[in-house]
C-alpha cells in the first residue's frame, strides 16, 4: 500500500514538472536544458522554509533560513523560487542568441551549480544534502507515517497535479498560447509579426521555473531529503526524454510521458535490481541511462510528434456575410497621416545614407530612397545587389550599420522589427516562412494585434475576456481566406501546403497586422502565373485602400503591371528610380540588369 | 610568487589539453554544423580504450594512437548512423543537439556500464620532475604540452596550406556553395568527423593521463571548460579556440591556486555565459 502511495506520489510529482516542460519547450519551443536546476531551487527553499534553525537536532547539518514556517508556505515559497531563479537567464532568450546556444548554456549552468551547490556546505549542507524536512501540517498530525496520512498526501498531490494541468491547457489554448507556438515555429517570423520574444520568453522562463520549483517544493516534504545527487543536469534529460515520448505540445502527453520515463524506468529497475541482487551495483543505472538516450534518438526519428500528437485546433471559418461587399476594404484601421509638410506627408517611409556590412562585405552601400504614401513600389536588380538585407533593414530584422530610416516621419533606425510591425511597416520573407504546425486559419489569426486573450494575463483571465475578440479576429480572417481562395484549407496545417499556398498565408498573414506599409520579398516566387497575377491585383486594390508596398521581385512582367515606380539596385547602391518604361530607356540599367 | 609560476604551469598542462579538445570541437562544429554535446563522452570512451591496452600491460602512449582510431571511427558512425539522417531530413539544429546529449548519455554510461562506476588510473611513470624557472613539471606533463603544440601547429598548417584544410574552411563557409565549387563535401565533412574524433580521444587520453584518477563521468566538468574556451575565441574558429584554451586554462588554474580548488571552474562558467551574453560570435568572431 504505502509502495502504491509513493508511486502515486512519485508520478504527480514527475508530472507537475514534466507539464512545466511541456509548456516551456513542447508549446514555446525554450529549450531550457537547465530545467532541473528550477526544480532542484523549490525543493531547497521548500525545505529551508519548513526546517526549523540549524542548530536543531544537535546542529548535524547547515544550512541557510531554518524558519520553521507552516505549511503551505514552503511551497508557495519553492514556486517562488523557480520563478526568480529564472530571471537571471532572461539574457539567454532574446533575439540575438540561438536556441541551441542558449540551451548549451543553461546546460553548463546546471553542471556548474549541481558542483556549487555541492562544495559550499553552509548554504545547503553540501553534498550530503539538507535531511529530515518536515511533512506539511507535521506538528499538527503529530505522525505521518500513518497510511491515512499518506492518501491525504497522495490526494493532496494529484490535486495540485489537476490545478496546475488546468493552468496549462488554459494558456495553452488561448491566442497568447497560439503567439507562443507561432514563436516555436518560427521566432524569427513572429518577431517580424509584432511578437515580443524577449517578453514571451521570459515569461515561460518564470512559468516554467515557478511549476519545476512547486514540483520540487512537494518531493522535498515527500521524500525529506535533498542532495546535489538528486538534480545531476542529467536528470533534465530525463525530463526532455518524457516530454518528447509523450508528445510535444501536448500535456496530456506529458503526463503520460512522466509516468512512462522517470516513473517508469526508476521502477523496472528497482524491480529488477530486486529480483537478481547478484548484479553489479552500477549496472542497471548505468544502462538505465543508456535505454533514455536510445529512447530519445528513436523517438526522434520514428515519432517525432510522440505517443499523443499535438492537437489540431480545427476552427469553423464563417461565411462572408450574405449581401456585404466582397470587395469592400480589407484594412480596418484608418492611419492619419502626420503632419508637416506636404512632403513629409506624402512620404511614408524613407532611408537616408543606409549602409549595411557584414565582415568586409559591404551588402548595402549608402542607401537613400523613398516610398511614398499609397504607391506599390517595385524593387529590381541583379542577384547580391542587396534587395534583400535592404528590406530587412527596413524591417528591422537586420540592423543598419549606418544611417536612418524614418516611418511615417518617425526615426525608427532603432526599433526591433516587433516594435516597427506594431507601427504597421510589415515584411514577409522570401524563404518559405509559415507556422508549420500552425493551421492556415491559426497562421492568420496569430498575426492580428491587439487580441485580448494574447497576454498571460488575458489568457488566464479565461475564454470570456478574449472571446469577442477572437470572434471578431476569426471574422476578419475568414473575410481575408474567402477573397484569396483558400477558406477550404483553413484547418489545414500550413506546413502541408504547396508553395503557392504557403506564399499566400504569408500574404495574408501580413494584412491580418493591418499594415500601413508591406514590404514583400519576391511574394510571387514559385507561384503559378494566374496566381501571381491576381496577387498583384489584390495588393493593387489594396494601395488603392491606402496601402503602401515596396515589392522585391524578379519578374519584370510584374513589375510592368503593377509597380509604379521602380526602384534599381546593383551592388549595394540605387541605380535608378523611374516608370519600368523609362527604366529601359537607361543604358546603365540595362547593362547591370542583363550584365550583372 | 612560487604558487603563482607553480599555477601557471598547471594552467599551461591543463591549456594543452583543452587546446586539443577545443580545437576538435570548434572544428567538428564548423565544417559539419553539428553541436555535438557527445564530444565529452567520445573522449572518455578515448580515454577507457587506452585504459583497456594499458590494462594488457602495454604502455598507455601505445594505447594512445589506439584510442584516437578507435575514437575517430566512433566519431564517423555517430555521423553516419545518426547526425548525418537527422540533418538530411532537415530536423531543426536545436532537435540535433537533444539528440547529440541523447548519444553523451548511451556513450559516457555504456562506458560506466562495461566498466564500472569506480576510478581508475593508468599505470605508468611520470618520469623527471623539472623545474624550469618557477614552473614545476614532470617529463608527462611536459610530454603533454609538447604533443598539444605539434596537434596545434598541425592544425594551422593543415587549416592554411593543404587541400583539406582549405575544403573544410569553404564547407565551414558555405557548404552548398564549396559543393557548386567541385568540393566534395560529403567527403571533407566524413573526413572532419574522423579527425576531430581523433582528437577527441587524443583529448580523453591526455585529459585522463593529466588528472590522474578518472572515471565514466569525470569528463563532466570539463565540459564547461571546452564550451568557455569555443565561446571565447568563438564558435567555428580554430585559432579562437586555441586561445581561448590558454587564456580559460591559464585562468582556471591560477585562480584555484588563490581559492578554494573545487570553484575554480566557476571563472570558466562566467566567461561562457558573459560571451554568450554580450558577443556570441567570440573575441575573433565577426561582429554581427
Amino acid at each position: 500500500m504505502t509502495y502504491l502511495i509513493t508511486l502515486l506520489v512519485y508520478a504527480a510529482v514527475d508530472a507537475i514538472a514534466c507539464l512545466g516542460l511541456s509548456l516551456q519547450f513542447g508549446v514555446a519551443g525554450v529549450t531550457n536544458f537547465g530545467f532541473i536546476i528550477f526544480q532542484a531551487a523549490g525543493a531547497y527553499i521548500a525545505a529551508i522554509l519548513a526546517l526549523p534553525p540549524q542548530s536543531a537536532n544537535g546542529a548535524f547539518q547547515h544550512y541557510i533560513g531554518g524558519w520553521n514556517l507552516p505549511f503551505p508556505l514552503p511551497w508557495l515559497g519553492a514556486a517562488a523560487a523557480g520563478a526568480i531563479l529564472a530571471l537571471p537567464f532572461t539574457f539567454l532568450v532574446g533575439r540575438r542568441l540561438r536556441g541551441d546556444f542558449a540551451a548549451v548554456g543553461l546546460l553548463v549552468t546546471a553542471v556548474l551549480l549541481n558542483l556549487l551547490v555541492m562544495n559550499y556546505v553552509p548554504l545547503f549542507n553540501g553534498d550530503a544534502g539538507v535531511a529530515i524536512v518536515p511533512a506539511p501540517l507535521q506538528s499538527q498530525v503529530m505522525t505521518t507515517t500513518t497510511t491515512g496520512y499518506q492518501w491525504g498526501f497522495a490526494i493532496g498531490v494529484v490535486v495540485l497535479l489537476a490545478a496546475v494541468f488546468w493552468l496549462v491547457r488554459r494558456l495553452t489554448e488561448s491566442p497568447f498560447g497560439r503567439s507562443l507556438r507561432a514563436m516555436r515555429d518560427n521566432d524569427k517570423i513572429a518577431d517580424s509579426l509584432g511578437k515580443n520574444l524577449l517578453q514571451l520568453r521570459t515569461g515561460m522562463l518564470v512559468l516554467g521555473g515557478a511549476i519545476a520549483g512547486l514540483s520540487g517544493g512537494v518531493l522535498v516534504s515527500f521524500i525529506s531529503v535533498w542532495s546535489p545527487a538528486a538534480w545531476t543536469y542529467a536528470e533534465t534529460i530525463v525530463l526532455f526524454a518524457a516530454v518528447i515520448i509523450g508528445g510535444r505540445g501536448n500535456h496530456v502527453g506529458a503526463v503520460l510521458g512522466a509516468i512512462i520515463v522517470p516513473v517508469g524506468f526508476e521502477e523496472s529497475t528497482r524491480l529488477i535490481t530486486n529480483a537478481n541482487p547478484s548484479l553489479p551495483p552500477n549496472l542497471l543505472p548505468s544502462l538505465q541511462w543508456v535505454a533514455i538516450g536510445l529512447l530519445i534518438a528513436l523517438f526522434l526519428w520514428f515519432r517525432p510528434q510522440g505517443v499523443l500528437p499535438e492537437r489540431k485546433r480545427v476552427m469553423a471559418v464563417p461565411e462572408p456575410a450574405a449581401g456585404a461587399a466582397a470587395d469592400g476594404p480589407l484594412l480596418v484601421r484608418q492611419r492619419t497621416p502626420p503632419s508637416g509638410s506636404p512632403a513629409e506627408r506624402d512620404t511614408i517611409l524613407q532611408a537616408i545614407d543606409v549602409s549595411r556590412d557584414f565582415g568586409g562585405v559591404r551588402a548595402v552601400s549608402g542607401v537613400s530612397l523613398s516610398v511614398a504614401r499609397g504607391t506599390m513600389t517595385g524593387l529590381i536588380g541583379p542577384n547580391g545587389a542587396g534587395k534583400s538585407t535592404l528590406l530587412a533593414v527596413l524591417a528591422g530584422t537586420d540592423r543598419a550599420s549606418s544611417g536612418t530610416v524614418r516611418y511615417e516621419g518617425q526615426d525608427v533606425t532603432g526599433l526591433p522589427a516587433y516594435r516597427r510591425a506594431r507601427l504597421g511597416l510589415v515584411r514577409t520573407f522570401q524563404l518559405a516562412s509559415e507556422f508549420k504546425r500552425l493551421t492556415v486559419m491559426e497562421n492568420l489569426l496569430s498575426a492580428a494585434p491587439g487580441n485580448r486573450g494574447d497576454t498571460m494575463r488575458g489568457a488566464l483571465a479565461g475564454r470570456r475576456y478574449w472571446r469577442n475578440d477572437e470572434q471578431a479576429t476569426v471574422g476578419r480572417a475568414a473575410d481575408i481566406l474567402h477573397r484569396f481562395g483558400l477558406a477550404d484549407l483553413a484547418n489545414s496545417y500550413a506546413g502541408d501546403l504547396s508553395g503557392g499556398q504557403r506564399r499566400l498565408v504569408e500574404i495574408m498573414r501580413a494584412l491580418m497586422t493591418d499594415p500601413a506599409m508591406l514590404l514583400l520579398d519576391e511574394p510571387m516566387a514559385g507561384v503559378h502565373p494566374e496566381l501571381a497575377h491576381r496577387i498583384g491585383e489584390m495588393l493593387t486594390q489594396l494601395s488603392r485602400d491606402g496601402l503602401t508596398v515596396l515589392m522585391v521581385e524578379h519578374e519584370l512582367a510584374i513589375m510592368d503591371e503593377f509597380c509604379d515606380p521602380v526602384i534599381v539596385m546593383a551592388d549595394g547602391s540605387v541605380l535608378a528610380q523611374g516608370t519600368m518604361a523609362q527604366l529601359r530607356e537607361r543604358a546603365e540599367v540595362v547593362e547591370a540588369y542583363l550584365v550583372g | 610568487m612560487t604558487i603563482f609560476l607553480a599555477s601557471v604551469g598547471f594552467g599551461l598542462l591543463t591549456a594543452a589539453v583543452l587546446a586539443i579538445a577545443a580545437v576538435g570541437f570548434t572544428l567538428q562544429f564548423a565544417v559539419t554544423n553539428v553541436l555535438n554535446l557527445a564530444f565529452a563522452a567520445i573522449m572518455t570512451a578515448g580515454a577507457f580504450t587506452a585504459y583497456g591496452i594499458n590494462q594488457l600491460g602495454v604502455s598507455v602512449w601505445v594505447g594512445l594512437p589506439v584510442a584516437m582510431v578507435a575514437c575517430a571511427a566512433l566519431s564517423v558512425a555517430l555521423n553516419l548512423l545518426v547526425y548525418a539522417p537527422f540533418q538530411r531530413r532537415g530536423s531543426a539544429p536545436i532537435t540535433i543537439v537533444i539528440v547529440s546529449l541523447g548519444m553523451a548519455l548511451i556513450i559516457e554510461f555504456g562506458t560506466q556500464a562495461v566498466v564500472g562506476g569506480i576510478s581508475v588510473s593508468y599505470k605508468m611513470s611520470q618520469g623527471h620532475t623539472y623545474k624550469l624557472g618557477g614552473l614545476v613539471l614532470t617529463t608527462v606533463q611536459l610530454a603533454i604540452i609538447a604533443i598539444s603544440v605539434v596537434v596545434m601547429v598541425a592544425a594551422y598548417l593543415t587549416l592554411r596550406y593543404t587541400k583539406l584544410g582549405k575544403s573544410m574552411r569553404a564547407t565551414s563557409a558555405n557548404r552548398q556553395l564549396a559543393r557548386n565549387c567541385g568540393i566534395r563535401t560529403g567527403r571533407v565533412i566524413t573526413t572532419t568527423w574522423a579527425l576531430t574524433g581523433a582528437l577527441g580521444g587524443l583529448a580523453g587520453t591526455v585529459y585522463a593521463i593529466d588528472i590522474g584518477s578518472f572515471g565514466p563521468t569525470s569528463t563532466d566538468l570539463f565540459v564547461v571548460l571546452i564550451l568557455a574556451a569555443v565561446f571565447l575565441g568563438g564558435p567555428g574558429h580554430a585559432y579562437g579556440a586555441m586561445l581561448g584554451a590558454l587564456l580559460i586554462g591559464v585562468a582556471t588554474e591560477v585562480s584555484a591556486a588563490y581559492i578554494v580548488p573545487s570553484y575554480k571552474y566557476v571563472i570558466a562558467f562566467v566567461v561562457l555565459l558573459a560571451m554568450l551574453a554580450v558577443r556570441p560570435t567570440g573575441l575573433l568572431g565577426a561582429r554581427t
